[in-house]
C-alpha cells in the first residue's frame, strides 16, 4: 500500500480515493486509518463523518502501478526472480536464496523492515507456492505465521490454512458474495465438502486457486526479467558512492564471473551490471560482446565506457549515487560456449595463427569498447545489397552481429567491382561518398538527354571538362513506387578535376516535360 | 596495451568489509593467476616477430619522405581548398589501402570515424564506391561520432588496438579541440599499437599551414585535373558518345602539397595519379619515361642515396 506524498498532517489518517460507481470510495488506507475501523471501498463522507481528521488523495492507478514496479525491480537484490502481482503485490521466487540471508525468517523481516525504512508498510509472507503465499502475506495473521514450512504434509496444511477467509483465495467479488451467500466463509467451508457440487456451481478459479493453496497444482510466476545464465554479487554494509570503488568491484566480480565462466566453459555476450541504492532505487547496466567474453579486464572496461557514456549523456554524473549501493551484480545474461585455445598458444608452427585470432580478438574488444561508449549502432560495418538503386545497395549494420561473420559480405562487394572492371584506367563507377539525399542542381545540358556541360551546385559554378555516361538505372517496379522515376547518371569531372556524380530525373518527354538534375555522390 | 595495463597491476581491493561471504572468496586462488600470466605471455608471443613500423611507397613523394610514408605514426591531411573535401578523403583512403597492404598478417583492419556533421556535409561513406576505390569492405568499421570529442576518443581507443591497419578520423570541427596535447596523445598510441593515425582536418579547407601538431607529416591534398582516361565507354548507349572536346575523366588524380615532412622536405607540391585497380600511387606527369631507362633502380630514394654513399 503507498501512503506517502502528502506531509501535510503527520499524524491524520491517509486515504486515497477513486471514484466507482459515482461515488467517492476510499481505495487504500495508511495502518492509521486502519486502526481507526476504516475500510477500503467505504463511501468517502461515511469515513468522513466517522473520522473529519482524514487527509484524502486521488488514487493515481499508474503511478502506483510504477512504484510497484520499481519495487519489484529493487526486490531483485533477493532474488532474479521477481513477478508483479497487480495491483498490491510482489512475488519472489527465493527457491535456494533464503539461506543467503540467514534463513527464511530473517530474509522475511529483511524485506519488511528495509521497505518500510524507504516508506512503504509491507507484509512477507514465505510458502511453497504462490497461492498460499499470496493468502498468507493478506490474511496470514502475526508475522510467525505467515511463513509456511515447506515439511508440513496435506493434513497439516489443510489445518494450518482452513482458518484463513475465500477472500485470500484471489477470487472475484460476485463468486465470493456467492458463496457467502451459501454460508461458505472460511477455506475449511469448502475443503470439507464433497468437490463436485460446489466445482459444478462455480467458476473453475475457485479450485484452482484451492489446488494452488495446498500445493496440489503448481501455478507459475511470470518474473519481469529472466534469471540471468551466470551472475556474481557483492553486499556491502555500508552504501559505497565513489565511482572508482564501484569500478573496482565490478573488475572483481568480473573475475569471480569469470572463473564461473571457465569451469563451464561459456563466454558471456551480453553481461549487466545492477547497482542497487540504499533507498531503493535500482539501476541497470548493459553492455554487449560481439565475442563470447570471458577476460575480467575486458568486462570491466566496457562498463567503464558504459558509464563514461551515462555520464556524458547526464552532465558528468554517471549515476546518482545518493547514500551509496550496497549490493552490486554482475551478471551474463547471455552466454555462448567457449572452448579454451590456450593449447596451441606455445605451438611454434602456428604462430602467424594465434596472432591473427589474437587481433581478431582485439579488434571484437575495440568494438564492443566503441559501441559501450558511442551506441551499438554508431559502430558499424558494410552490408551490401543485390538492387541496382544506389542508395539501397549499401547499409550499416551494427558491427557487434557482423564481427564474427564479416567476410560473408566479401562477395556481392567483389563482384560488383568485377562487373565494372571492363573500365580499365577510368574512373570507378561508383563514388566514395554519397549525400544523405540527392541535391538540386541547376544544370545546363543538350536536349533530350544530353551530357551536363555546366552546373551549379551549392552556389558554386562548375564546368564540365571530362564525363562518362549516362549510365540508366530504373526504378525498381517491384517497389511500386509511382513517383519514382528513371536516373541517367553522369561521372563528371569539373575544370578544376573535381568529380561529381550527377544524375538527370525522368526521361525527357515519355516521362516528364522538364527533367530535374541532381548532385549524388562525389568521387574521390 | 589496455588489456596488460589490467592485468599486470595486482588485484584491486574493495575496502569495505562485506556481509555474508567467506573469507576465502576474495583471495586469488592459483587458477586466477595463472590465466592472467597466460594471457600477458600470449599477448607478447603475438607482437614479438612483428615488423613495427612499415613504411608504405606514394609514387613521387617518396624521394621528399625519404623512403616512404611511415607506419605507426600520425599524419594529417587537409582538402586544399573549400571543394576538396572528397579529394582529400580519398587520398586518405588511399593511404589506409596502403597501409592495410604493407601490415602483417591479421592486422588488416581499417577503421573510420566520421564526425556526423561531416557526412552530412560531404556525404557518407559509400561502400560500392569504397569497394572500387581499393579498400576491401570486409575490413572497414566505420564508427560514426556525433561530436569531435568522441571522434578523437575513438582514434584513440582504435589506435591502441593491434588488429588495426589504419584509422581515419574525419573531423569537422577539428581546429577548437585539436591542441598538441590531443595531437601527441594521438601520435603515442599510433606507436603504442602500431596502426597509423591519418586525421583528416574535413572542416579545415586550406588550413593546413595552421595546424600545428606533433604529427609526423602533413598534407594538403587538392583535386588535380587528370588526364584523359585510356579506357572506351563499353556498355554506354551509341548516343551518348562523348561530343568531341569533352574526354573521359580518367583515375582519381590530386595535387599533393608536403606542407610537413619530419626528416623530410616540405613545400613540395607533387601530382599523383590513384591506380584503384593495382592499389598503388603512379606520378601523374610522365615521369615514367626517365625512371624506365633500364639501368635505373625501382626505387627514386636509393637512386639517391647510393651514388653518395660510393662517392
Amino acid at each position: 500500500m503507498r501512503a506517502r506524498g502528502l506531509a501535510k498532517a503527520p499524524d491524520a489518517p491517509l486515504a486515497t480515493i477513486a471514484k466507482i460507481n459515482g461515488a467517492q470510495k476510499l481505495a487504500a488506507l495508511d495502518a492509521r486509518g486502519a486502526a481507526l475501523g476504516l475500510r477500503p471501498g467505504m463511501n468517502l463522507p461515511d469515513a468522513r463523518a466517522m473520522h473529519p481528521a482524514l487527509v484524502c488523495a486521488d488514487a493515481d492507478p499508474a503511478a502506483e502501478a510504477e512504484t510497484l514496479a520499481h519495487i519489484a525491480d529493487w526486490c531483485r537484490r533477493f532474488t532474479p526472480l521477481a513477478a508483479l502481482d497487480a495491483p498490491d503485490g510482489i512475488m519472489l521466487d527465493v527457491s535456494g536464496a533464503a539461506h543467503l540471508f540467514g534463513g527464511e525468517a530473517s530474509l522475511q523481516a529483511d524485506v519488511e523492515a528495509r521497505l518500510r525504512a524507504q516508506g512503504f508498510f509491507a507484509r512477507a509472507a514465505l510458502a511453497s507456492t504462490p497461492d498460499a503465499a499470496f493468502a498468507l502475506a493478506r490474511y496470514g495473521g502475526e508475522r510467525e505465521g505467515r511463513i509456511l514450512p515447506a515439511t508440513l504434509d496435506a493434513a497439516a496444511l489443510a489445518r494450518r490454512l482452513g482458518d484463513l477467509p475465500l477472500a485470500a483465495l484471489g477470487l472475484d467479488p460476485a463468486t465470493l458474495k456467492a458463496l457467502a451467500e451459501a454460508g461458505l466463509r472460511r477455506v475449511s467451508d469448502i475443503l470439507m465438502r464433497p468437490r463436485a457440487p460446489i466445482a459444478a456451481r462455480c467458476r473453475p478459479e475457485l479450485y484452482a486457486r484451492l489446488d494452488g493453496l495446498l500445493g496440489l497444482a503448481k501455478t507459475p510466476i511470470s518474473p519481469r526479467f529472466e534469471a540471468p545464465a551466470f551472475m556474481a554479487e557483492r553486499r556491502f554494509l555500508d552504501g559505497i558512492v565513489r565511482r572508482e570503488d564501484i569500478e573496482a568491484s565490478i573488475l572483481s566480480l568480473a573475475r569471480d564471473l569469470s572463473k564461473l565462466l571457465a569451469r563451464h566453459g561459456e563466454g558471456a555476450r551480453r553481461l549487466e551490471v545492477s547497482l542497487f541504492r540504499v533507498d531503493g532505487a535500482v539501476m541497470r547496466f548493459e553492455a554487449g560482446a560481439s565475442r563470447p567474453l570471458r577476460e575480467p579486464g575486458v568486462i570491466a572496461r566496457l562498463f567503464r565506457e558504459r558509464f563514461e557514456a551515462a555520464s556524458k549523456a547526464n552532465d558528468g554524473e554517471a549515476f546518482d549515487a545518493g547514500y551509496g549501493f550496497d549490493v552490486i551484480r554482475l551478471a551474463a545474461l547471455e552466454v555462448e560456449r567457449r572452448d579454451e585455445e590456450e593449447a596451441d598458444c606455445f605451438d611454434i608452427g602456428n604462430r602467424q595463427g594465434v596472432q591473427a585470432s589474437l587481433k581478431a580478438a582485439d579488434l571484437a574488444d575495440l568494438i564492443d569498447r566503441l559501441g559501450a561508449r558511442l551506441g551499438v549502432r554508431r559502430v558499424t560495418r558494410l552490408a551490401f545489397h543485390a538492387t541496382h538503386a544506389p542508395e539501397f545497395a549499401v547499409t550499416a549494420a551494427p558491427a557487434a552481429q557482423y564481427a564474427d561473420k564479416g567476410h560473408h559480405i566479401k562477395p556481392a562487394a567483389m563482384a560488383r567491382r568485377a562487373a565494372f572492371a571492363d573500365e580499365a584506367g577510368l574512373l570507378p563507377a561508383r563514388p566514395i561518398r554519397l549525400l544523405p539525399r540527392p541535391e538540386p542542381i541547376e544544370a545546363i545540358a543538350g536536349v533530350p538527354d544530353g551530357p551536363p556541360l555546366r552546373f551549379r551546385w551549392r552556389r558554386v559554378l562548375h564546368e564540365v571538362a571530362a564525363f562518362e555516361g549516362p549510365e540508366r538505372i530504373a526504378p525498381e517496379w517491384w517497389r511500386r513506387d509511382e513517383s519514382a522515376l528513371t536516373r541517367d547518371y553522369f561521372r563528371a569531372e569539373d575544370t578544376e578535376g573535381r568529380r561529381f556524380w550527377v544524375f538527370r530525373e525522368g526521361l525527357f518527354v515519355s516521362e516528364t516535360a522538364r527533367p530535374r538534375w541532381f548532385m549524388h555522390g562525389l568521387f574521390a | 596495451m589496455s588489456l596488460e595495463h589490467f592485468q599486470a597491476k595486482p588485484p584491486l581491493r574493495v575496502k569495505k568489509m562485506r556481509r555474508d561471504e567467506e573469507p576465502e572468496a576474495f583471495s586469488e586462488n592459483a587458477f586466477d593467476g595463472k590465466s592472467e600470466r597466460l594471457a600477458i605471455l600470449r599477448q607478447k608471443i603475438a607482437c614479438a616477430d612483428e615488423i613495427p613500423f612499415p613504411r608504405i611507397s606514394i609514387g613521387g613523394l617518396d624521394r621528399m619522405l625519404r623512403g616512404g610514408l611511415r607506419g605507426g605514426a600520425l599524419h594529417e591531411i587537409a582538402p586544399g581548398g573549400a571543394g576538396d573535401g572528397a579529394a582529400a578523403c580519398g587520398f586518405a583512403l588511399a593511404l589506409a589501402a596502403r597501409f592495410t597492404a604493407a601490415a602483417p598478417a591479421g592486422r588488416s583492419a581499417i577503421v573510420w570515424i566520421v564526425e556526423d556533421f561531416a557526412a552530412i556535409e560531404g556525404g557518407a561513406p559509400y561502400g560500392p564506391g569504397l569497394a572500387l576505390h581499393g579498400l576491401d569492405p570486409a575490413t572497414l568499421i566505420l564508427v560514426h561520432a556525433a561530436s569531435a570529442k568522441d571522434a578523437l576518443w575513438a582514434m584513440e581507443e582504435a589506435l591502441k588496438c593491434r588488429g588495426v591497419a589504419a584509422v581515419i578520423g574525419e573531423i569537422w570541427s577539428l581546429e577548437k579541440i585539436y591542441d598538441l596535447t590531443a595531437a601527441r596523445r594521438l601520435a603515442l598510441a599510433a606507436q603504442s599499437g602500431g596502426g597509423s593515425a591519418l586525421m583528416l582536418a574535413a572542416g579545415m579547407a586550406g588550413g593546413a599551414d595552421r595546424l600545428a601538431s606533433c604529427a609526423h607529416t602533413r598534407f594538403e591534398v587538392s583535386a588535380h585535373r587528370g588526364g584523359a582516361a585510356r579506357g572506351s565507354p563499353k556498355g554506354s548507349p551509341q548516343n551518348a558518345a562523348p561530343p568531341p572536346g569533352l574526354p573521359l575523366p580518367s583515375l582519381a588524380c590530386w595535387s599533393i602539397r608536403i606542407v610537413k615532412a619530419r626528416g623530410g622536405e616540405g613545400g613540395v607540391s607533387i601530382a599523383l595519379l590513384w591506380d584503384h585497380e593495382e592499389g598503388c600511387f603512379r606520378d601523374a606527369f610522365p615521369l615514367h619515361l626517365i625512371a624506365d631507362a633500364g639501368d635505373r633502380p625501382g626505387h627514386p630514394a636509393d637512386a639517391r642515396a647510393r651514388p653518395r654513399q660510393s662517392a
